[in-house]
């Protein structure tokens, strides 16, 4: 019934790093996708695009994971930009209010994009 | 020398574990077997014990099963790889004085051939024995020595299938004793289990209130269910009194499980409770318990969305509810239409942010008027994210269809009752906990038995407690 779940990181470059996940973004999840990218901030990539086109489901759980991630990445200085955010995930961020504080783009190359932008500037 | 070899001997006698047992049809056959091809009287199979020698099977030999270890025959031929014969036994120096011989029988013909283990121990012996003194040919001797080697066969076919036998017995014996270490090791997690849901449900307990208090001229109702009996929920509501006849509310869903979860909730609970009573501006308190949240450090990432209003009685017999949202939901207000249906409002403070997460966090508030007859719903999305049988998401657009069916005035227990029958109904509630509440005005021609305040308790795996309590609005 739940899809295999994913955690991949298809692009490093620098400070920027591109965080895809695939399947079902829930609280049995949750946990893996936020020690990655606390492994890869703590490794030099404080800048995180996390790219959602691939997830089939996020709850609440996925939200907190999020949210706990941007916190660190804050934390370094660092950055959390969302790609492809599938529509729940979009109404909750909006419920939440977090939506003022996560950068959306429709895919991983625009937010990429944008996020370079963003950690080039001093 | 003599004495090791008779104890290696005899280790291998046990070994086949043949002395004192009962009579066998194959040994006894041999023994027929013996006697008419020989044509004696007598015939045996014996087996040589440390002090006697034990008869396996006699034939012409009633009622003896076992003689003494006398030298002459047996005992003799037991020493010896060859097949013994004594053509007369009267003439033999040493066979004259044996008791069969000298005694009653007057053996005067005896033959044996040993029976040799396959590693070379002599067991014992098949004998022929006559009261003539007889000769016999070489062919007759390989003859009992190859009746003593049907004897040594029919041994080994016998040890092995005692190997067999003691070794499914032992299979038996180790199955046995595992099966029991697993029904102890069953039991004793049934014991670790039940004591956890026992502790998770009182800790539970300490996180809602243990009955909704009686609030004059409202209907209360609540549900609580945790997703698991061995995990504390994180979600949490409560109602209390904040003087001047206005009463607080709060209802809301701590982010994880567990013991972390059940500290949060702790603290957003008194937190809560403590703010109002400073200032009763639901945006004030959500702003008191998001300072709280971040300030501690045990917290850190712990953050909740919550729900909080605040009841002021309205002139009308209704209230007017000020809602403030914290990255919670909408609440729901259900009011009665002039066709007898009901319409159903989502109730949202836009900008209302997750609490606890960030520090800028902005909380705003809406007005509403809770008339007569109407009510207002409270839930943690365990209701909106529950899966139908089909999979899908209940979602608000199945809440909000399931609010516009029911029939007007709206009452808080109703309300309650219906929405736990349609969890009820839903295939996967077990993904996350539950929280509801409802508040409704009852009509001035309500039932005349008052206000009924229900309070579905609580955490599992008590049973659900109904508590009753009737109050008059003065």
């Amino acid at each position: 019934m739940t899809d295999a779940f994913h955690i991949d990181v298809p692009h490093t470059d620098g400070a920027l790093a591109v965080l895809a996940l695939s399947g079902e973004f829930d609280i049995t999840t949750a946990p893996a996708v936020r020690t990655r990218a606390l492994e890869l901030i703590a490794n030099g990539h404080p800048h995180l695009v996390a790219d959602l086109s691939d997830v089939t489901f996020c709850d609440s759980s996925g939200l907190g994971a999020l949210v706990g991630i941007w916190r660190c990445a804050k934390d370094a200085d660092g950055s959390l930009t969302l790609a492809a955010i599938p529509d729940r995930l979009d109404r909750l961020l909006s419920v939440t209010g977090m939506d003022t504080f996560l950068p959306a783009y429709p895919s991983a190359e625009a937010a990429l994009a944008a996020s370079q932008g963003n950690c080039t500037t001093p | 020398m003599a004495a090791v070899v008779e104890a290696a001997r005899m280790a291998a006698v046990r070994r086949y574990d043949i002395l004192d047992t009962p009579p066998d049809g194959a040994y006894d056959r041999v023994a027929a077997l013996a006697a008419r091809l020989f044509e004696v009287p007598v015939a045996t199979v014996t087996i040589v014990d440390e002090d006697r020698i034990w008869f396996k099977a006699t034939h012409g030999l009633e009622g003896v099963t076992e003689i003494g270890r006398d030298p002459g025959l047996c005992a003799s031929a037991v020493l010896s790889d060859d097949t013994t014969v004594i053509p007369d036994t009267l003439l033999d120096p040493v066979a004259c004085s044996n008791p069969l011989v000298a005694g009653p029988m007057g053996v005067r013909f005896y033959a044996a051939a040993p029976i040799i283990t396959a590693d070379g121990y002599r067991l014992g012996t098949v004998n022929v024995l006559d009261t003539r003194p007889r000769e016999i040919s070489e062919a007759d001797s390989a003859t009992l020595a190859d009746l003593a080697a049907v004897v040594r066969d029919q041994l080994e076919l016998r040890l092995s299938a005692l190997h067999v036998v003691r070794a499914e017995q032992e299979r038996r014996r180790v199955e046995q004793e595992k099966r029991q270490a697993e029904e102890e090791a069953r039991k004793r997690a049934e014991r670790d289990r039940a004591a956890i849901a026992a502790f998770a449900s009182t800790l539970q307990r300490t996180l809602v209130p243990p009955a909704l208090p009686a609030v004059p001229g409202l209907e209360l109702a609540c549900h609580y269910k945790t997703a698991s009996p061995q995990e504390v929920g994180g979600d949490f509501y409560d109602v209390f009194p904040v003087g001047g006849g206005r009463w607080a509310f709060f209802l809301g869903d701590v982010c994880g499980k567990g013991a972390e979860a059940a500290s949060v909730t702790s603290l957003t609970r008194y937190t809560l409770r403590a703010a109002a009573l400073v200032d009763a501006d639901p945006t004030a308190a959500l702003k008191a318990l998001n300072t709280a949240l971040l300030l501690d450090a045990a917290v850190g990432t712990r953050f909740c969305t919550a729900v909080f209003g605040l009841l002021d009685p309205a002139r009308d017999g209704g209230f007017t509810v000020t809602l403030a949202t914290g990255g919670h939901p909408p609440a729901y207000h259900l009011s009665p239409t002039g066709g007898g249906g009901v319409q159903v409002e989502a109730v949202r403070a836009k900008g209302g942010m997750l609490v606890g997460a960030i520090a800028e966090a902005a909380f705003v508030s809406r007005t509403l008027h809770l008339a007569p007859g109407q009510g207002l719903l409270l839930y943690t999305d365990g209701l909106t994210e529950a899966r139908t049988a089909d999979g899908h998401m209940l979602a608000d657009t199945g809440l909000t269809d399931f609010l516009a069916q029911r029939p007007a005035p709206v009452s808080a227990g109703a309300l309650i009752d219906d929405t736990v029958a349609l969890l009820d109904t839903l295939p996967d509630t077990e993904r996350d906990d539950v929280a509801l509440l409802a508040l409704s005005v009852p009509t001035p021609d309500a039932a005349p038995a008052g206000i009924t305040t229900t309070a579905h308790s609580a955490a599992a795996p008590t049973t659900d407690v109904s508590v009753g309590q009737e109050n008059r609005r003065p």
